[in-house]
């Protein structure tokens, strides 16, 4: 499964030119290079921090957004709700060309004052990752139950203190899971990206992987792919790391992975 | 002239280079006014009565179009405003290195912004995102829209010493009578680039039916056209003897007939890569532009002749170029004129021509001088287009709206499979 | 749950004081308001646009907000060329691949999450760790992995011509675009599918047992049917992403002999000044999709249900 990617990754120190034959290993792709490396190349820079800074931005919008949206639907009851949670399910199983071709000819036809690029990626990744928070918070929210904040309740806290001092912290490992995920998701990120992009000032990696892949690209297109590839991986090992600590502090037994994992449920 | 040798620049590998730029403005040329909004100041323009139902006269070369005049010119005889001059150009369509004489020649400095197709950066200059001094790189097919849109100011040619260099059959161009907008930048034809040291059958292109060769079996698998509807379907009705900016519905099925008989009979590769595919061997035809090739000396392996890359055009050429131009709104307009002048200066748009690989619209540079300096193989002599040959070529025109939804698909047929 | 204080509770465990619908309803409604604006005002302007008019002069979509206004001569066309013309091919190839894909990735996953589920025991922390991995490596890397390694030089190529066999795989083969959608979407597939088959009651199988079966009539009789529904599930999950795909033929092939419903829809949306066509295609493609979707969407809100009780 890995073998390809391993290999692909094992090429960016390639010493040639090719991605195909091996030419021995140097970190000329890397860093040395002086206008085509990882390093000098402005261009595949511009797709590294559009690819990052995208991400950072959708992870800091949408998982507080979805982390709200999967509270209010786990304890509203109602038909508006049942409603409100259709709509947040149906996201998860369009596929990305439907998404992508009615975000584009939205914000070519209707939401005109919002240029296509930045602005308008950043809206379409949030728009996809909100669905992918509340199903990673939902689970947790029903396994921690209303118990806690009834007590604190009970203890005289409004409703809002509740939630904000108990009901926060017992949430805060599915909260940093849909920080992780939302990161990751929006650096995997391609059609959407790809469809809204308003040229090459805004390509992410991923667009930028697919239109150079065919050509007779240098190495330095798998190191900038390996990089972005480690930092999904860095992203969700942090992830892990941080809540195996959350939950060495409230002494529960639950695997790490699962909050990661509930996500392909 | 001075008879200098050029600074040579190994090209690099990004894929952004200007052959993409180029796949973008001449496939999105001819095409989307999408999401585009025009005002009744267009309308106007045309001296239509409104309403949509008439069409902005598109020029044609039979046709010539003389522009609006919208605005007025920058008055004559003043000092650059010195500062920085703002340029909305293609990615890498600029010697960084000319850019930078302009730069310690006039004290100023230069910030380039790019855009990627003609229509998104029509978009943008209309919303006020863009908003520069000189714009660089667009064609007579959005020209018309440009003026109509009032985004563009009419050149002062006093500022424009050089303009006598451009060549001859594009001082008074058919899209801009009297050259009142723009100055032309770089021409470039439509052909086939080959291998000369594999077995390619130049028999074809030396009996002028050369576009036969893309349906010969014998290169089944090592073969490309462009990715590009205009290039592609033109080339075929060119091949067919048919008018390249036919809007013929019958002539249209016949060529995608024809289409589909290449597909089967060499599968081709259909992309813009063949400045680096035929360099590298992996194709030994391709259906590309005259710039293709002259880039792609720069992609042969390290120990390969020059000699092994040809180019082939009909005689009847396909050609186009794009053109300077400089913003209604521009700030610098005086350093802008300084800019294209600049650029008109033959040595200038020598040195710039040994980086982008695209030929300079110039009188001057003809096939034999470019050749006597070295800054293009004696093997790619046809790859340049003579002045003369220019006057004479076809244009690939903008096509009215239905015709050119007609034409896409045709396209979307072929590809289907 | 252990530990918690106690508290009155009514039967069905909910909490009656001060439950204040409200307050949940507007810690919904950042999401679901975004979500009406930017998923379903969008899908309603893609409706507007396939159904609106197209400016004669220019060829930009104008569309028609007002259902009463809707016209259907370019859905006309687009359903006509879909049934009598070039797109019938590409549709009928797409279904076509996916199918073969759907089919292949369960014989390469399905084995994959048994095993996790019901064998792997100390190890299968680390090794559900493994599996998700891949999940998360961009597909896009995965593709440029495949396609270094099918280019004319690649080790892949040369491995086969080692044989005397000589593939072009890169070429415009089915067989690529086949494989490399398999690739991409296996990961996909065996998440879901492990969740399921861990649910699956072990003591069901022991009891086939306990009664005579073989372990292999056990699974044909007992495992597969039991394990159905998340089987369905699981296709489905990468069947929907695979009908809409473009990327993967793009960078695999790329030839007119393996066009999918994806591609079309790219070229008419990005390319042309015919971004009605491309609205059309999309609406058929959901058209066709809508059963897959409601299926997953019906069997998780009754999953969900389930777990809440």
């Amino acid at each position: 499964m890995f073998l390809p990617v391993a290999i692909a990754v094992l090429f960016s120190f390639n010493g040639g030119r090719s991605r195909s034959v091996w030419q021995g290993f140097s970190l000329r792709w890397w860093t040395g290079e002086p206008n085509a490396s990882l390093l000098h190349d402005e261009t595949l820079h511009s797709a590294l921090r559009n690819s990052l800074v995208l991400a950072l931005l959708t992870m800091l919008v949408a998982t507080p957004i979805g982390i709200a949206l999967a509270i209010g639907l786990a304890r509203w009851r109602s038909r508006t709700a049942s409603g409100a949670n259709w709509l947040m399910l149906v996201p998860l199983v369009t596929p990305e060309i439907v998404m992508g071709a009615s975000l584009l000819l939205v914000f070519t036809n209707l939401y005109t004052g919002i240029p296509l690029g930045r602005p308008a990626q950043l809206l379409g990744h949030v728009t996809f990752s909100i669905s992918y928070v509340v199903v990673v918070a939902r689970g947790r929210l029903l396994s921690i139950g209303r118990d806690y904040e009834e007590a604190a309740r009970d203890l005289g806290a409004s409703q809002l203190q509740a939630i904000r001092l108990v009901l926060l912290p017992l949430l805060a490992p599915a909260i940093f899971a849909g920080f992780v995920i939302v990161f990751a998701m929006s650096i995997d990120d391609f059609v959407i990206s790809a469809f809204l992009s308003s040229g090459a000032g805004s390509e992410t990696v991923p667009v930028r992987i697919y239109s150079a892949v065919r050509t007779s690209s240098t190495p330095a297109l798998n190191a900038l792919a390996s990089f972005l590839v480690a930092s999904t991986l860095v992203a969700l090992a942090l992830g892990a790391s941080v809540m195996s600590w959350f939950r060495r502090r409230r002494g529960t037994k639950e695997s790490a992975l699962a909050d990661l994992t509930s996500v392909g449920i | 002239m001075k008879n200098r040798q050029p600074e040579r620049r190994r090209p690099t590998t990004s894929a952004s280079r200007a052959p993409v730029s180029r796949r973008q403005f001449l496939g999105g040329s001819a095409a989307a006014a999408g999401g585009l909004v025009l005002g009744p100041s267009i309308l106007a323009a045309c001296g239509s009565d409104g309403g949509s139902g008439t069409a902005l006269k598109l020029a044609r070369p039979d046709k010539p179009v003389t522009l609006p005049s919208v605005g007025d010119a920058v008055a004559a005889g003043k000092a650059h405003e010195g500062g920085t001059l703002q340029i909305l150009n293609y990615v890498d369509y600029l010697n960084p290195d000319v850019v930078a004489r302009f730069e310690e020649t006039y004290g100023v400095k230069t910030a380039v912004t790019t855009y990627d197709t003609e229509e998104g950066a029509l978009n943008k200059l209309r919303s006020g995102a863009f908003t520069p001094d000189l714009i660089i790189g667009m064609t007579d097919s959005v020209l018309s829209r440009l003026v109509a849109a009032e985004l563009l100011q009419p050149l002062n040619h006093s500022y424009l010493s050089n303009f006598g260099n451009v060549i001859e059959g594009l001082r008074d161009p058919y899209y801009d009578v009297g050259a009142q907008y723009t100055t032309p930048y770089i021409i470039y034809s439509t052909g086939i680039g080959y291998r000369t040291d594999m077995d390619v059958d130049t028999s074809y292109f030396e009996s002028g039916n050369g576009w036969d060769i893309l349906w010969d079996p014998a290169y089944s698998g090592r073969l490309g056209i462009l990715d590009s509807y205009r290039d592609v379907i033109g080339s075929v009705l060119h091949r067919n003897g048919e008018d390249i900016n036919t809007g013929d519905q019958k002539v249209l099925n016949a060529a995608l007939e024809d289409l589909r008989e290449m597909s089967a009979a060499t599968n081709p590769k259909i992309d813009i890569l063949a400045y680096t595919e035929v360099p590298a061997g992996t194709r030994v035809v391709n259906q590309c532009w005259s710039g293709d090739m002259l880039l792609g000396v720069w992609y042969l392996p390290e120990d390969a002749s020059w000699t092994e890359l040809g180019y082939w055009q009909p005689d009847e050429m396909v050609t186009g170029n794009d053109v300077f131009c400089v913003a209604r709104n521009a700030e610098r307009p005086v350093l802008a004129h300084e800019f294209i002048n600049f650029f008109l200066d033959v040595d200038n748009a020598l040195e710039n021509f040994g980086w982008t690989g695209y030929q300079p619209a110039l009188e001057a540079l003809d096939a034999q001088t470019l050749i006597d300096w070295e800054y293009v193989p004696a093997n790619l002599a046809n790859a340049l287009i003579t002045p003369a040959q220019y006057a004479k070529g076809n244009r690939a025109v903008a096509l009215e709206p239905d015709v050119d939804a007609r034409w896409t698909d045709v396209w979307a047929k072929f590809t289907a499979g | 749950m252990t530990g918690a204080p106690t508290s009155l509770k009514t039967s069905d465990g909910s909490r009656q004081r001060g439950d204040r619908g409200t307050l949940w309803g507007l810690f919904a409604l950042p999401g679901t308001v975004w979500l009406l604006v930017l998923f379903v005002v969008p899908f309603y302007a893609l409706v507007c646009v396939a159904f609106g008019d197209i400016d004669p002069v220019f060829r930009n979509a104008v569309p028609a907000w007002n259902p009463l206004d809707w016209s259907f001569g370019t859905a006309g066309e687009v359903l006509g060329e879909i049934f009598g013309g070039s797109l019938r091919k590409v549709f009928l190839r797409t279904i076509s691949y996916v199918v073969c894909a759907v089919v292949l990735s369960f014989f390469v996953g399905y084995p994959v999450a048994y095993y996790l589920a019901r064998h792997a025991g100390r190890w299968r922390g680390l090794l559900l760790a493994l599996m998700v991995l891949p999940f998360w490596v961009n597909y896009l890397m995965r593709m440029l992995a495949w396609v270094n390694l099918l280019q004319v030089d690649g080790w892949v190529t040369r491995a086969f011509s080692v044989f005397g066999v000589q593939v072009n795989w890169l070429d415009g083969q089915p067989v690529t675009v086949v494989l490399g959608l398999v690739y991409g979407y296996v990961p996909f597939l065996v998440l879901p599918l492990y969740a399921a088959l861990e649910r699956l009651d072990g003591r069901l199988l022991e009891a086939a047992r306990d009664l005579g079966a073989g372990p292999g009539r056990t699974f044909r009789l007992v495992t597969i049917p039991l394990s159905r529904p998340g089987m369905l599930g699981a296709g489905v999950i990468i069947a929907l992403p695979m009908f809409g795909d473009y990327y993967t033929n793009d960078m695999l092939s790329r030839s007119p002999a393996t066009e999918m419903v994806g591609n079309q829809v790219d070229f008419y949306l990005n390319a042309t000044t015919q971004p009605q066509k491309g609205a059309v295609l999309v609406l058929v493609l959901s058209a066709l999709l809508v059963v897959l979707m409601s299926y997953y969407l019906v069997s998780t809100m009754r999953m969900q249900r389930e777990i809440r009780a």
